[in-house]
């Protein structure tokens, strides 16, 4: 396969999992500004672990997750339960605050005799476990579409399991979800945390794919990105954010379509998006009628034969 | 005077500092429709929110069988045995009808009870069987309440709170919502209803209370209430026929 290919690949798949992260908290009804956040926490402890203290890359992986989570976790407490604007302000704060604490951020051990770690503003290079474990690009990229397939998987279970039933209960309705007897709070804690870790694994696929990070990649443009795959590609399925990441970098950033516009047809895209349709291409009808079209054309549960009478 | 299920005493909750509820004392009785009459902000939509416990009181008490709910969170409140139907907030818009009953078994675990309980539904609200794979934000604003009410159900209450349920319905679909009202109070469940179309609660409740800035000023049966001069002028629109 082609390297540019390759790398353009490897950019969508890290990227759809903080999509992936930002979609699950919009699932819960909850705009969140500051999912660049758990990934740059994941990219910095996943690169640590490897670069730093010579973790195996999965266990650096588990541990860029680990800290997406409970970093979530820790916000959550006082932010999850604000609504709409405040949970959006607050959650940019936290992010900004994070990303200055990054760039205040030294801690460099010697690794073969060269300094190695987070240095600041300068970064966090020297980030080779995979070069130096001949980690191949094309076989990196299999790594992460198995990882993001996986979260995949994950979340397609989650979306029909009771967990998730609440959580579109909670992003439909809020006070309806009260009265049906559903813990807001508590469930919207386990949101943020799962999206955490999603941001978290991100994150440290990340690090190790353009082996330098420095806190500037982290930055407000990153979550409003995330947030926008979700809005654009749709809310009624985890897909829909992987489609809007595939048609951001895909199309927009690979093939240099619009060149120097191209933030301005993405922003046009958003804005033209929310108000024709605002949640996204494949929104929840278009799910509902695919998957009702699915049915008519592989029918697997003999009892809705009987459907066909009304 | 039989046995209640619901008793609210010196019940007042607050929005910051204006009290919406001021005292109010009340009683449903057990198998009865009670109805709660009331001028738009008099405060009964915030006794209902207060009752399931989405709202908090400052004073007073809410007795379910002589258990306190005061306190509890709106989750446990539907454990006990109390379902509401929030006024004009009908379903969840981007989940299948049959999604939105689940939804209101969500406190349930028994998988068998649930399926009979569904099955129980779409014979009662036929338009729903019909509907079932249908997203609910494409119903008729009629099919959106039966469903909030088949929803609602669904939590096997023994105390339905309804708020205001033939807001901004036709005439027609009313007289269905009435018609399915006393229908589930014959089958057994203790209804606290919240109306203004008095004309219709009075051919389905038992007992009348009427509020008026977050107090209840009114207690009285049916034939009370049709002989009080002021809800008539009010409520029912005309005065009597003999009056001059």
């Amino acid at each position: 396969m082609d390297d540019h290919v390759v790398s353009v690949l490897s950019n969508i798949g890290v990227i759809s999992f903080v999509a992936l992260s930002a979609y699950l908290l919009l699932l819960t009804g909850e705009i969140s500004f500051g999912q660049q956040a758990f990934f740059g926490i994941g990219a910095y402890a996943a690169a640590i672990a490897t670069a730093m203290w010579g973790w195996p890359l999965a266990a650096g992986l588990m541990l860029g997750a680990l800290a997406g989570a409970s970093s979530a976790l820790l916000v959550g407490l006082p932010t999850l339960r604000l609504h709409g604007l405040y949970f959006a302000v607050a959650t940019l704060a936290f992010a900004e605050m994070i990303r200055i604490l990054l760039e205040l951020f030294h801690y460099q051990v010697a690794v073969d005799g060269e300094l190695v770690g987070p240095n600041g503003t300068d970064g966090f290079g020297g980030i080779r476990y995979v070069f130096q474990n001949k980690i191949g690009a094309f076989e990196y990229m299999l790594l992460i579409y198995t990882l993001l397939a996986t979260a995949l998987a994950g979340l397609w279970l989650l979306e029909r399991s009771r967990l998730g039933v609440a959580f579109r209960m909670i992003g439909g309705d809020e006070t309806l979800a009260k009265t049906s007897g559903i813990a807001i709070t508590r469930h919207r804690m386990i949101a943020a945390a799962l999206a955490g870790a999603l941001a978290g694994i991100g994150g440290g696929l990340y690090a190790h794919l353009t082996t330098y990070i420095e806190p500037r990649i982290f930055d407000i443009m990153l979550g409003v990105h995330a947030l926008a795959y979700g809005l654009i590609g749709g809310l009624g399925t985890a897909l829909g954010p992987l489609l809007g990441v595939l048609i951001d970098i895909g199309l927009l950033g690979s093939t240099r379509l619009f060149s120097g516009y191209r933030m301005i047809v993405f922003g046009g895209l958003v804005a033209v998006l929310l108000i024709f349709r605002p949640r996204g291409l494949l929104n929840e009808e278009m799910v509902h009628r695919i998957g009702s079209f699915w049915r008519r054309v592989w029918p697997t549960d003999p009892s809705q034969k009987s459907h066909g009478k009304t | 005077m039989s046995a209640e299920i619901l008793k609210v005493s010196g019940l007042a909750t607050s929005y910051g500092k204006i009290e919406a509820l001021k005292g109010v004392d009340l009683r449903v009785e057990s198998g009865k429709v009670t109805c709660l009459l009331g001028p738009n902000g008099a405060g009964k939509t915030t006794l209902m929110m207060t009752i399931a416990g989405i709202l908090q009181a400052r004073r007073g008490s809410i007795l379910l069988e002589g258990k306190q709910l005061v306190g509890l969170s709106p989750a446990n409140i539907v454990t006990q045995g109390v379902a509401l139907v929030p006024e004009n907030r009908l379903v969840f818009p981007q989940m299948s009808v049959r999604e939105n009953l689940l939804a209101g078994a969500y406190q349930r675990n028994d998988k068998v009870g649930i399926a009979g309980d569904i099955e129980r539904m779409y014979t009662r609200f036929p338009r729903l069987r019909e509907r079932s794979e249908q997203l609910a934000g494409t119903l008729s604003g009629g099919e959106q309440q039966m469903l909030a009410v088949a929803r609602a159900l669904m939590s096997r209450p023994r105390l339905l709170l309804m708020d205001e349920p033939s807001l901004g319905l036709a005439p027609m679909v009313v007289a269905d919502i009435f018609r399915i009202i006393s229908e589930l109070n014959r089958d057994g469940t203790s209804i606290f209803l919240v109306e203004q179309n008095a004309h219709m609660a009075l051919q389905v409740a038992h007992h009348f209370y009427l509020m008026e800035q977050g107090k209840v000023t009114f207690d009285g049966t049916p034939g009370e209430l049709a002989e009080d001069e002021v809800i008539q002028r009010a409520y029912l629109g005309t005065s009597r026929r003999s009056d001059p």
